[in-house]
């Protein structure tokens, strides 16, 4: 029995990946384990509702959007551009770390996270968040409800949400431009 | 002759504004309620009356309007948004100044089955047309459970209504074409479970007010009984014995639907999803059955399930198929299946959907669009919620999708366009 296959080029963390032959039914979350060994995002659930598995879509106009790779199918994001926690920081030639993401810094900076299982869904999230702050700036009585509405989709079971919260909320007022008067 | 002509058509216009006049007023206005209603109940007969009064509140669903989610329980303030204007229901505890605390026996007679209540007309998004069928038992009960209840301090909200449409008085118009003076549910013949099913669709459940179409005055249009309507967007389907069919369901499947809220067809979403909550999951299996009964038009229900063949599959173009497909696989198929087999306890199936088979594809559309919130259904059942793909797939690939899910396993015609997608956004 062979398993149908079709072509995939897409372009991940700015690198141009593909064609590759991938199965047609594949999901997204199980190409990028197995055939490129990005393991960042987690599978928890499988179901679209934990958030655990989430990669940034980054699209044509330049606004990002979170995707759920655990119930998206691999072949949906032929051709597109997304961006894998793996691909968060700066790194040099070598691909050594340099600089951690804002968001990366600020959830180690507030403790944020302990087994750390949600945490790529958490980078994710919350780098979508500020992009869309930056485009579309709110205000300071507003910022508490906006982290709540874009991440309490995210689901974590150890350190619950608080340090996660405060880090977003830091980032956002410490970063020019997202909060207005 | 001019002259003549004149006088007689000023003769008419006086006649008609008389007439339009005498309307206006009420003076054709029939009540329904008996005069032994005036006479008040007893505090032993409102005692035993509430007891009993609290099912029948169940049955016809009054709670789930006359409350809004995290308000006082039977304060109303629910909006409805009408063509006409935006409606909110009122408060319904024995409160003295905002509710019915002061409302007799007659007046609540009257508000529930004439839509006359203490302090003027009501509006028909209180289904008094149906509630017009309620015996005067049930109405004593109902009123009695009310009256038993705390009493809310919450005031009501006044209604967005423009001119004409605020004048309650002007309802004598609708009342004077689309209430009928003959209430009677039982016919003559059929067993006592298809009367107590028909008296529990027509009288308490109401069904009609959402499942049969309105005719240009804005009455449930007699002709076209059940056989579905358009509700704030959505369709809610033909519930005649063949749309029930048509959904596949067969009378025990659709018995269990209504205690439940999910089967194979589908969970119940929309409206429908607080008819369950608030009122069909406590219904007895003596009612259930007798609702299906009726819907099903039989004087029994079968012993056994019988459930209806499924849909013919209905062929779609190659080029439909293969872009539905890569959009089932990219955005469907993790939940619902390669096969459309849904995943117990969690995802519907959409092999045997109902929404896959309805003529209208319009609530398909929809929820591929915007999907559908977590729900919670009675027996710890819960299924989560549907994402919606509207900034996934364009017009064009949410028509191919609903096409071919419709003709695969719905057996319908693909006729669904990208337009009519795109108006759906």
């Amino acid at each position: 029995m062979t398993i149908p296959t079709k072509q995939l080029s897409l372009t991940i963390n700015d690198k141009a990946v593909g064609p590759i032959d991938v199965p047609e039914t594949m999901m997204m979350q199980d190409f990028l384990y197995e055939y490129l060994n990005l393991t960042g995002s987690r599978m928890g659930c499988g179901q679209g509702i934990c958030h655990a598995c989430t990669v940034v879509l980054e699209k044509q106009d330049g606004s990002l959007e979170e995707m759920r790779t655990c119930i998206t199918g691999a072949h949906w994001f032929a051709g597109r551009k997304i961006r894998t926690v793996e691909g968060q920081a700066k790194r040099d030639a070598n691909g050594a770390i340099t600089a951690l993401s804002p968001v990366q810094q600020a959830f180690i900076e507030h403790f944020s996270f302990q087994c750390g299982y949600c945490t790529p869904g958490f980078v994710t999230g919350a780098t979508v968040l500020l992009d869309q702050l930056k485009r579309n700036p709110v205000k300071r009585e507003a910022l508490e409800q906006v982290i709540s509405d874009a991440l309490d989709r995210h689901i974590c079971r150890c350190t619950g949400y608080v340090r996660y919260f405060e880090a977003v909320r830091d980032l956002a007022l410490k970063t020019p431009g997202l909060v207005k008067a | 002759m001019a002259r003549k002509l004149l006088l007689a058509a000023l003769a008419v216009a006086v006649v008609g504004a008389l007439g339009a006049g005498a309307v206006f007023l009420g003076l054709f206005e029939r009540s329904v309620v008996a005069r032994e209603i005036e006479q008040p109940l007893s505090a032993e007969q409102m005692k035993t009356l509430a007891k009993r009064g609290a099912y029948v509140a169940v049955a016809a669903d009054c709670y789930a309007c006359h409350v809004v989610k995290g308000g006082a329980p039977w304060a109303g303030g629910l909006p409805f948004e009408t063509p006409f204007g935006t409606i909110f229901s009122t408060n319904i505890s024995p409160d003295k100044e905002h509710g019915i605390g002061n409302w007799t026996r007659a007046e609540f007679h009257r508000a529930v089955r004439d839509g006359v209540g203490k302090h003027g007309h009501l509006y028909p998004a209180m289904p008094y047309a149906s509630y017009r069928k309620l015996t005067a038992d049930d109405v004593d009960a109902v009123y009695a459970f009310l009256m038993s209840r705390e009493p809310m301090k919450v005031a009501n909200k006044a209604n967005h209504l423009p001119f004409p449409f605020n004048i309650r008085q002007g309802l004598t118009f609708w009342n004077l074409v689309n209430l009928s003076s003959d209430t009677k549910t039982e016919v003559a013949g059929r067993s006592a479970l298809w009367n107590r099913g028909r008296y529990l669709t027509d009288a308490l459940a109401h069904c009609g007010e959402c499942h049969t179409p309105r005719n240009l005055a804005m009455g449930m249009k007699e002709s076209a009984y059940l056989e579905g309507a358009e509700l704030e967007g959505v369709m809610a389907p033909d519930i005649t014995k063949a749309g029930l069919a048509r959904m596949g369901f067969d009378p025990l499947v659709f018995a269990g639907f209504m205690k439940s809220g999910i089967s194979a067809q589908g969970a119940m979403t929309n409206q429908m999803f607080e008819v369950v909550h608030f009122s069909t999951q406590y219904f007895t299996a003596e009612d259930l059955a007798a609702m299906s009964a009726y819907l099903f038009d039989l004087d029994k229900l079968p012993e056994r399930a019988t459930p209806p063949a499924p849909p013919k599959p209905v062929a779609v173009s190659a080029e439909v198929a293969a872009s539905a497909r890569a959009s089932y696989i990219a955005v469907c198929a993790s939940c619902h299946g390669m096969d459309g087999q849904g995943i117990p306890h969690v995802v519907v199936p959409l092999a045997t959907n109902a929404s896959l088979r309805l003529a209208d594809a319009r609530n398909l559309n929809k929820v591929i669009l915007t999907g559908i919130p977590a729900q919670r259904f009675p027996g710890l059942e819960r299924m989560q919620p549907m994402p919606g793909f509207a900034g996934q797939l364009s017009d064009r690939e949410v028509a191919d999708l609903s096409n071919w899910l419709r003709a695969n396993w719905g057996g319908q015609q693909p006729n669904v366009t990208a337009e009519e997608v795109k108006r759906l956004r």
